[in-house]
This record gives C-alpha cells, sequence and structure tokens, in this order.
C-alpha cells in the first residue's frame, strides 16, 4: 500500500485531502506564547478572523517541525508495511526539511523495505495546492510512484504562481523575498508583485501602484505564460480579500469563458503569516514560471 | 615550565593569563567595532565571559575537571554574540578533553578542533571574517606543524602566528570591515588572549585584576525619549533549562528554536548544552521570543537591553559620534497619525510643526544632532520652513545636510517613503527624490475663518492645492469630494487621506464609500492623521 501526504502549508484542507486520501503534516504558528497547528488544533480555518488579527497588529511566527513529529507522522506507515509519497511546499523556503530528512534516514534503517517517495513542489500555498491536486488525480488514475515523479520533473515548473500582498511588514520581518529591499520603498498603495521561482523561493518582480493595477497584473502574467490554462485547474487564494479575488476570477472568466476550472482558497494561515492580509495570488498552468 | 605535558592547573593557569591580556587589551578590541555599536563592547563582553570562566574554574584537579569547569562558567557568564562564540570554543575544547587527566601537545590540538566544531554549530549562519575564521585557521595551521617534537611553546607559536595573520584578513573576508577600515574585532580578542597564553609559556606573567562580573554601566535614559524610534530592537540573551513536563531534554533538537529565531532576528547564536539552551537574538519583540522559547522549558538567567540605549550610551563615552548609517531622514509634520506614517516611511526625526507652527533653526539642529547619519535629508513639507531648514543645514556641521524642497506632506511623504537607502551616490539619490516628489498632488480641506472674497462664507470647508481655493461647501465630505473631482483624482491609482483630528471617522467612513462610487478605478487608502487645521489631507500619488 500506498499512503500520501501532503502539509497543511498547500492550502489544502481536510476535506480536499480526503478527496485523494492524502494525509496532513500540519506546520505551526505561533502568536502571544500559543503555538497552533492547523487542522489539528482546530478543524475549521476562520480566515477573516485569523487575518483581522493580524490587521490588529499581531504578528505570528511560524517554525520548523522537529524530527519527533515526523517520525510521530511517518512510522506508523511503514510499521504498518505502507510506503509514502509526500508531495510537500517548497525545501528552499525553510529548514523543516532537514529534520525530516534525519527522521527519513532513522526510520529506513529500522524499516529498510520500506519506500518514501517525495515530489517538491517547489511553492507554497496555491502554487502547492494545484500540484497537490494534480498528483492526487493521477494517482485516482491508477498512476505509480514513479510515474508520478517522472511527471513531475517537466510539470512542476509549469505551474505558476504569482500574487501580490498589501503590506510589506510581513514580507520585510521574515525576509523570505529576495529582491524586495532593492526594488520596493514602504509608499502605502504600492503592493510588491511577486512569483515562486523554479528554485522555490518566492522573488519579488515589480510593483503595482493601486489595486487596480495589482489585479491586472495578476490577470497579465496569466495572459503572458498561460500554456493549457483551461486543461488545469486556476488557482486563486487571497488572504481575507475575498472580493478582490473575485475580481481577478471574473477576468479570467472572460477571457477564457465557461471551460475554465477556478477555484478560490483561503492562504493557509502559516503562510499567510509572512505575507499577511489583503494579499491575492493566481496559480496556473504555464509555460514556465 | 611548562612543554609537552599540559595539567588541569596548568590549563586555568594559562587561561586566565589570556583572560589578564584580554583585560588590559579590551579597551582596543571595544574600538575595533563596527558600527552601530548593537550589543556592548566586543572587548567587554569577551573579557565578561572568559573572567567568568576563570573565576569558576579551580585551582587544582585533572584537565577534564578543570576544562569543564572553565566551559560552564562561560556558558553561564557569556555575553553578546562575541562571548558566546568564546564560550562555545572552550565548550568543545572541554568536550575534546573528556577524560583526559594531561594532555600532550597532540591531545590538546584535537580538542581546540572540538573547540572549532562547537563554535561554528552554534551560530545560525557562520560568517567567514570574524572571530571563527581566525580561530578555525589557527587551529588548522598548528595542527599541520606539530610533530613528536613539538611543545606547548612551539604549537603555541605556530597557533599565535596564524591567528595574527587571519586577523590581518578579515577586512578581505568581510566587506563590513574593510568600508570601516577595521579587522573584526572579536578576533582581535582571540588574538588577545592568545598572546597572554605565549607570554605566559615565555614566563612573563600578568596579574588578572579582580573585576565585579557584571557591573552594569550607568545608563543615559534620555538617548530613548517618547519620540524616539526602536532603531536597532533589543539584545536578547537567555539560559533555558529543558522541562521534561514540556518535552523530552535528551532528544530536543535545538534547531527548532534556530529556526524559528530566525523569523524573528539577527546576529543569532543558539546552542543546547545537556538540558540547557543558551540564546542570543537581535530582535524588536523580546516577548515574542521568550514566550514562544517557555514552550519547552523556563528561564535560568534573563537579559535584554535596549541596543539604541546601548548605541547612545557608547557614543557618548566616546565623545563623538561615528556614523551608523548612509542617510538620515527629517521632516516636519503634525497629527500623531501623520507623525506615525513618517515614521513609518522611514523618516528618523519628525519635527512638530506645518503651516501655523514654523519650527525654528535651533529645532531642526537639534533634530540633527538625533540622526547618526553621514547625509542627513531635510524635508521641511511647506514653503515658509524651506528657508528656516536651509539655514539650519548651512550651519551644522556634524553631518552632510541636503535640503529637499518639499512644499507639502504628500511630496515629502512620498519622497521619503520611496528613498533607497542603497544608492551609494547622494546626488543621484537627490534627483530621485525630486524626480518622484514632482508628480505628487496635495489636495487639503480646511474651514475657513472668516467671510472671503468670492462668497466664502465663514465655517465654510474650502478645498485647495498650493494654496489656492478650488471648491467651496458648507458641508466638509461635499468639498473634499468636489476637491478630488477638480484635482484629477480619478486619473490617479492611489489617492492617501489623512483624517483631520477634528472629523469623526464615521463621517470620514462616509466619504471613503462616496469616493470609492465616484472614482471606482481609483484607490482611496484612509488614515487616521490626527493633524489639527486640515480635516482632510489627500495624497494623489
Amino acid at each position: 500500500m500506498l499512503t500520501l501526504f501532503t502539509d497543511t502549508d498547500t492550502d489544502i484542507t481536510p476535506k480536499v485531502a480526503r478527496e485523494y486520501g492524502y494525509k496532513l503534516i500540519s506546520m505551526p504558528y505561533s502568536y502571544d506564547g500559543k503555538t497552533i497547528y492547523p487542522y489539528e488544533d482546530f478543524e475549521t480555518f476562520d480566515s477573516h478572523a485569523f487575518y483581522d488579527m493580524l490587521r490588529q497588529g499581531v504578528l505570528p511566527t511560524t517554525s520548523a517541525l522537529g524530527e519527533e513529529r515526523y517520525i510521530a507522522y511517518f512510522e506508523p506507515e511503514f510499521a504498518a508495511g505502507n510506503d509514502i509519497f509526500y508531495v510537500h511546499f517548497s525545501r528552499a523556503m525553510t529548514n523543516t526539511f532537514d529534520s525530516m530528512d534525519r527522521a527519513v534516514a532513522q526510520l529506513k534503517e529500522k524499516y529498510p523495505e520500506r519506500k518514501f517517495y517525495e515530489l517538491d513542489t517547489k511553492g507554497i500555498t496555491i502554487g502547492s495546492y494545484n500540484i497537490v491536486r494534480e498528483v492526487g488525480d493521477l494517482f485516482l488514475a491508477g498512476k505509480t510512484p514513479e510515474e508520478v515523479l517522472e511527471w513531475g520533473k517537466t510539470e512542476v515548473d509549469k505551474f505558476a504562481i504569482y500574487f501580490f500582498a498589501d503590506d510589506l511588514k510581513f514580507f520585510r520581518r521574515s525576509g523570505r523575498v529576495s529582491g524586495l529591499a532593492a526594488t520596493m520603498g514602504s509608499l502605502i498603495g504600492i503592493r510588491p508583485l511577486i512569483y515562486m521561482s523554479t528554485e522555490g523561493k518566492m522573488v519579488s518582480i515589480g510593483k503595482a501602484k493601486g489595486r487596480q493595477n495589482a489585479i491586472n497584473a495578476l490577470v497579465g502574467y496569466v495572459d503572458e505564460l498561460g500554456e493549457d490554462v483551461t486543461a488545469h485547474r486556476v488557482v486563486i487564494a487571497q488572504t481575507d480579500a475575498m472580493d478582490l479575488a473575485r475580481q481577478v476570477g471574473a477576468l479570467l472568466q472572460e477571457k477564457y469563458g465557461p471551460s475554465l476550472r477556478l477555484e478560490y482558497v483561503d492562504v493557509n494561515p502559516t503562510a499567510g503569516s509572512h505575507c499577511g492580509p489583503n494579499a491575492v495570488g493566481v496559480s496556473f498552468h504555464a509555460k514556465h514560471r | 615550565m611548562i612543554t609537552k605535558t599540559l595539567t588541569g592547573a596548568d590549563f586555568v593557569f594559562l587561561v586566565k593569563q589570556g583572560a589578564a591580556q584580554l583585560q588590559l587589551d579590551k579597551n582596543t578590541v571595544n574600538d575595533l567595532n563596527v558600527f552601530p555599536i548593537p550589543d556592548g563592547d566586543t572587548g567587554d563582553n569577551m573579557f565578561m565571559t572568559i573572567d567568568s570562566g576563570c573565576k569558576a574554574a579551580p585551582q587544582e584537579g585533572n584537565l577534564e575537571d578543570a576544562a569543564a569547569a572553565l566551559s560552564q562558567g562561560m556558558l553561564l557568564g557569556a555575553r553578546g554574540n562575541s562571548g558566546v562564540i568564546l564560550s562555545r570554543i572552550f565548550a568543545g575544547i572541554s568536550r575534546g578533553l573528556k577524560g583526559v587527566r594531561e594532555a600532550d601537545p597532540s591531545a590538546l590540538k584535537g580538542a581546540l578542533a572540538r573547540g572549532v566544531e562547537e563554535a561554528y554549530k552554534a551560530v545560525a549562519v557562520p560568517v567567514e571574517g570574524t572571530m571563527l575564521t581566525v580561530y578555525r585557521e589557527a587551529v588548522e595551521a598548528a595542527g599541520k606543524g606539530l610533530t613528536p617534537d613539538s611543545t606547548f611553546g612551539s604549537f603555541g607559536e605556530d597557533f599565535l602566528r596564524e591567528m595574527e595573520a587571519s586577523l590581518e584578513r578579515t577586512p578581505e573576508l568581510l566587506d563590513v570591515l574593510k568600508k570601516a577600515g577595521v579587522i573584526d574585532s572579536g578576533g582581535a580578542g582571540l588574538v588577545s588572549i592568545a598572546r597572554g597564553i605565549m607570554k605566559a609559556l615565555a614566563g612573563e606573567t600578568l596579574t588578572l585584576s579582580d573585576t565585579p562580573g557584571t557591573a552594569a554601566k550607568p545608563l543615559n535614559l534620555n538617548a530613548f525619549t517618547e519620540d524616539s524610534a526602536l532603531e536597532f530592537g533589543y539584545c536578547t540573551e537567555f539560559l533555558l533549562r529543558l522541562q521534561r513536563a514540556k518535552t523530552n531534554p535528551d532528544t530536543f533538537d535545538e534547531k527548532v528554536i534556530l529556526d524559528y529565531l530566525q523569523t524573528v532576528g539577527d546576529s543569532i547564536v543558539c546552542f543546547k548544552d545537556g538540558s540547557i539552551v543558551k540564546v542570543h537574538v537581535h530582535t524588536r519583540r523580546p516577548g515574542d521570543v521568550l514566550s514562544h522559547c517557555q514552550q519547552w522549558g523556563e528561564f535560568l538567567t534573563l537579559k535584554i537591553e535596549n541596543m539604541t540605549l546601548q548605541h547612545h550610551e557608547t557614543t557618548i563615552h566616546d565623545g563623538f559620534s561615528k556614523p551608523k548609517k548612509r542617510y538620515g531622514v527629517v521632516t516636519v509634520a503634525s497629527g500623531d497619525g501623520l507623525v506615525a506614517t513618517f515614521r513609518e516611511a522611514g523618516a528618523d526625526v519628525v519635527i512638530p510643526g506645518g503651516q501655523t507652527m514654523n519650527p525654528a533653526v535651533q529645532s531642526f539642529l537639534e533634530a540633527f544632532d538625533q540622526v547618526a547619519a553621514g547625509t542627513i535629508f531635510v524635508f521641511p513639507n511647506n514653503a515658509n520652513i524651506l528657508l528656516t531648514a536651509r539655514q539650519a543645514a548651512s550651519l551644522y556641521q556634524k553631518a552632510r545636510v541636503r535640503v529637499i524642497p518639499s512644499k507639502s506632506v504628500g511630496q515629502g511623504y512620498t519622497a521619503i517613503a520611496s528613498l533607497d537607502a542603497d544608492e551609494e551616490d547622494a546626488d543621484a539619490l537627490q534627483a530621485q527624490l525630486e524626480e518622484t516628489m514632482a508628480g505628487v498632488e496635495t489636495g487639503m480641506v480646511s474651514r475657513a475663518v472668516r467671510d472671503a472674497e468670492g462668497g466664502v462664507k465663514e465655517g465654510d470647508y474650502l478645498g485647495f492645492v498650493h494654496g489656492k481655493i478650488l471648491t467651496d461647501s458648507p458641508d466638509r465630505s461635499r468639498a473634499a469630494l468636489q476637491l478630488c473631482e477638480a484635482i484629477g483624482a480619478g486619473d490617479r491609482d492611489v489617492v492617501l487621506v489623512f483624517r483631520g483630528g477634528d472629523v469623526p471617522a464615521e463621517e470620514a467612513d462616509g466619504l471613503e464609500a462616496a469616493l470609492a462610487t465616484r472614482f471606482p478605478k481609483t484607490e482611496f487608502i484612509f488614515r487616521d492623521g490626527g493633524q489639527p487645521v486640515y480635516d482632510y489631507i489627500m495624497i494623489l500619488c
């Protein structure tokens, strides 16, 4: 048997995870001395309440998992004779996978027969979400782990994610976007445009003055880079900014017509702690990222 | 005479001699600090660290116990980044001497190498060109020269020679040193310790004078006032005892803390020694760090210091101020919200003032004194204040002052918010700032204090730009809406609106909704400016 894993940084909800049989690894965030594990410490994510709290000035932090947690997730599967296929968020954004590597190395010694496959989506939130779903579809269609990994070699780099953020303070603090300092001032109303590179890192590629230009810029990226757009899902993510997300969706719907498979998701709180409220992003199938 | 055998008492003696030398040299080491002085002085920090070790060390006993006592003492007394790294070096040496009652040069070489390992492990991002490099290269070079005939004297000579050479090379490896024209201070501290040890091996001894371990320097609390901005955050250090009730101290991986610290601060050192985790971090929110780490244990010691205070305190002692950054910004505005927005945009000092209250030359001079920068840009934000600012600039000697002739809050804000601190050429930067300002329009709404020509009645709300009245209405929101029409807000991408202190929030909400309907393509961002006189200041970016 093969057990699928993904993590909560991919924006997946338990409901969608169940469609594919994914087990969820919960990536924590902390504030006020509390550390919260999404979908372990709560059942449904109240996006509005969470991002409103950030608007009020709370700045949550995020942290890597320790080895023990990975062992707790994986060992029962190996012990039961199952192999593991883990579709995860970008290695380049975190140190958490070093702990995972150590955990897996330990378990491999104990369970030498068992196999551990991993697919790095080289993204986070919807960039990963789109791939997590596609991978789920492939397994439902009967593909083997090796076939899925082969697919990933060319396809992972074809899921582009572009987004804008509203308040730079969140990114400045986390320092997880390269090029931000050089290209951005701190002028209110100017939004950084950011994409996920093929290295799996967030890179600032420009700025948009005003909401309308920011929305147009996202749609512009889909226009410019899109490839077989309607053959795949187009996922729009937002951090309690559904109005803006729907404006992006409406413009895309207008262009691609009813065959567009549009899906809206809430950015998970752990990733959302880094981009803050009122951010909107789009993930789509592209010629390149 | 120590030649080929090192006992516990010998080791303690040598370390104490190293400490005594550092005590003599510590001010020289302090002076090497690259500005800004982030967490006290390197010489003091390293001395206090090694001194705590010496105080904890036994007079006699075997080498293993002596090294362990020195290491434990330093762990508890470690201060600052350099002190923590020094304590890790000794922790590694102590580990390397486990089970060793007496050492020959070859055994010591192995222990010194463990010191390299521990020191590198403790730092989140090891930087070459620092004391880490100086120590590592000395250990490597001395190790290579080791022969069966080596004595501690010959081994130590090789060690010190390479250490001195490595120290001289630090500016080549680390740009910040090169720019400041100094060598690495932590490395210099290590060299000083090594020199003390070599002198002792050659028979020249020093006396380590008694020092109160952690005597606090008197703080100048006025260095951080009601209006100061938290520039450097807090130097936060603690020892955390991992608790069995909270985690498994044996398997706890301190990397979890290290990863977390990287999200909240810098200058990070974090390592685990048994069930104790030592943390050093510079952060703006020490409370968060403490709360977060308390999930795994309880604190044995805690030290939190405002680094801005430390910085000013040191500059006062030095009697002169070292430039801490390339550019500083001084501007003029009134109203809490407006001042906060300027701060957020990057202003170092906001002088209270504006149309009805023009600040004096003296206010500018005092403001310049508060900014430690090579070049200070001044944004007067009002034509009436421009000359005062220029006058102050011409009088000021301690920094280069450039007045950017911003005539409105909007111009000043936009320019400050887009100031590119990485631009090295101040002329080019000034040109950029002036160009940025040129496209900005600032509209204001204010109440007429008397009747005037053109049918203006006392109590009417007037909308104007650059002193020219464009709209007039008995209704404040209407005056604002009409003003936006008159100055073409619909053609702009962003309009930033500061609500004055006299305007109720609900009224501003109503105006915000009306503007959004009237100009759907433009984004109106409302802020509670709190400014007097002007009910609305509208910045068209």
